[in-house]
């Protein structure tokens, strides 16, 4: 098993009465994809909130890169995140917005990855405003965003939504790329036809509870189902996965 | 915390509000002194108009743009970078853009047309009044979660401190009449930012004469180097009272 990025222990989030997530005990390898599933509210959100320090645990610990993740910013320097609504400076445009990123983490040109703004089409619209980029060019860009700084972990939250296919088999293999070259990647999507073929696991959350974490393979075996989309339902109507809990 | 500040100035120097508010600010200005032959009767209705105009705008300007820009804060919240530095660069560029929209709308006019000691003062009176109001709306935006909410208590803190206080203060000495209160009118009008600011312009226009007893009072403390220091410093706490809560709050918040 190659080395363990990102580890939970017991990592709880509560909201006011609610527990938005439960002890979780997990832990994301390098060289991964992990899909993460499960039905709205299950926490996924909460999840990777947690670990990108948006969100501050109720309980628990989490470790990214054998460090306790708290107060000191400097881990994110790994991370490369596409967030599910990507909203940016109205008046900004998309060069200042990449300028702007890369100032903050202090890359030069070199040390960016920059032809997925070619790929994407993006290359022609730098000099157009954020306010007037479609829902679709608003997630390129963020795709951008997320992978330019050649991060060792990357969060991906709903990343082919409001995409073309086209644009999505890009982003996604951008991402099979993150994870070939060493890194870690976990994924949320409802679209779990487009995202399964590149996961290594899957994570299933309900609840705020992690259900189970198995590779791909196991998950098939177990059902007799040729895809993730299809073993889900007949595992959770089965609890064929009560006996790993 | 710099890199937040420039990038953010420049989204909002081509922001339709601050120019809007730049450019409503300039036509009352100099629609004032265009209509009124004495500058000084100009002045003293552009005091009526700042004192309730500047507050309104900068607080729900402020509410207004943070709630607007939550998921690029998010953005921000992922880089390597603490939330002091983020949310100190948001707000040094709004109080900025606000302050130099004033300085074009508001300076501009009153130093071509009364370059007094009371245009300065109100002024600086206006800009203290921009960064106080800017500090309560960051305040009330991390404070709330939902937009609406948040732009409603920003309005009901508007209409607190431009009428219901002085309405009850004016209720309080006309009740009390009877009674030696006006020492206690100049703590009282003190804790209003927007009273203390009238108050210090009025002085600069000797209006204080007409302001009777109260008037009296108040030309003696606030008129003094040491009420003007007590002056400054209170307007200084009403500025960063609501910063120091506002950065209290963004460190802890759950994005």
């Amino acid at each position: 098993m190659a080395e363990a990025r990102i580890i939970l222990q017991g990592v709880g989030k509560r909201y006011g009465a609610l527990w938005a997530l439960r002890h979780v005990d997990c832990a994301f390898h390098a060289g991964e994809v992990v899909m993460l599933i499960g039905p709205n509210a299950s926490g996924k959100t909460t999840l990777i909130k947690s670990l990108l320090g948006l969100v501050r645990p109720t309980e628990g610990l989490i470790k990214v890169n054998d460090e306790v993740i708290g107060s000191d910013p400097a881990y994110r320097r790994a991370i490369g995140y596409m967030p599910q609504i990507s909203q940016f400076p109205a008046t900004l445009t998309i060069g200042q917005l990449l300028e702007m990123m890369a100032d903050i983490r202090e890359l030069g040109k070199s040390e960016l990855e920059d032809s997925l703004v070619e790929e994407l089409g993006l290359a022609a619209q730098l000099d157009k405003r954020l306010s007037t980029l479609s829902g679709g060019t608003k997630q390129k860009v963020s795709a951008v965003l997320a992978l330019r700084t050649r991060p060792s972990i990357l969060v991906m939250d709903e990343p082919t939504a409001g995409l073309d296919p086209v644009s999505s088999k890009r982003v996604l293999q951008r991402a099979a790329a993150v994870r070939d070259t060493g890194g870690t990647v976990l994924i949320t999507s409802h679209l779990m036809e487009e995202v399964e073929s590149l996961a290594d696991r899957v994570a299933y959350l309900e609840d705020g509870t992690l259900k189970f974490l198995l590779p791909v393979q196991e998950v098939l075996e177990r059902t007799g189902a040729k895809r993730v989309s299809e073993a889900l339902p007949r595992m959770l109507e089965s609890n064929a996965m009560s006996n790993i809990l | 915390m710099l890199k937040v500040f420039k990038y953010t100035l420049i989204d909002l120097a081509r922001n339709r509000f601050v120019l809007g508010y730049a450019l409503l600010m300039l036509l009352v200005a100099q629609g004032l002194f265009a209509l009124e032959g004495d500058p000084t009767k100009a002045l003293l209705s552009l005091v009526q108009v700042v004192m309730a105009l500047v507050p309104l705008i900068a607080l729900v300007f402020t509410v207004v743009y943070m709630y607007d820009t939550i998921e690029f804060t998010q953005l921000l919240a992922v880089q390597p970078m603490t939330r002091s530095a983020i949310l100190g660069g948001q707000l040094l560029a709004l109080a900025t853009a606000l302050l130099l929209a004033q300085a074009v709308g508001l300076g501009l006019p009153l130093l071509v047309h009364s370059p007094t000691m009371a245009a300065l003062v109100l002024s600086l009176s206006g800009s203290v009044l921009v960064l106080v109001f800017a500090a309560l709306g960051a305040l009330i935006a991390l404070k709330q979660r939902e937009k609406a909410r948040g732009v409603g208590v920003a309005l009901a803190i508007w209409f607190l401190f431009v009428l219901v206080y002085d309405a009850l203060l004016m209720w309080a000495m006309f009740t009390l009449s009877d009674y030696p209160i006006e020492p206690f009118v100049v703590p009282l009008a003190g804790i209003n930012p927007i009273d203390l600011a009238r108050i210090m312009v009025m002085l600069q226009v000797d209006l204080a004469a007409m302001m009777g007893y109260s008037g009296a009072i108040y030309k003696n403390f606030f008129g003094s180097v040491g009420g003007t220091v007590v002056a400054a410093l209170i307007l200084l706490l009403w500025i960063a009272i609501p910063v120091l809560l506002a950065f209290r709050v963004f460190k802890r918040k759950d994005l």
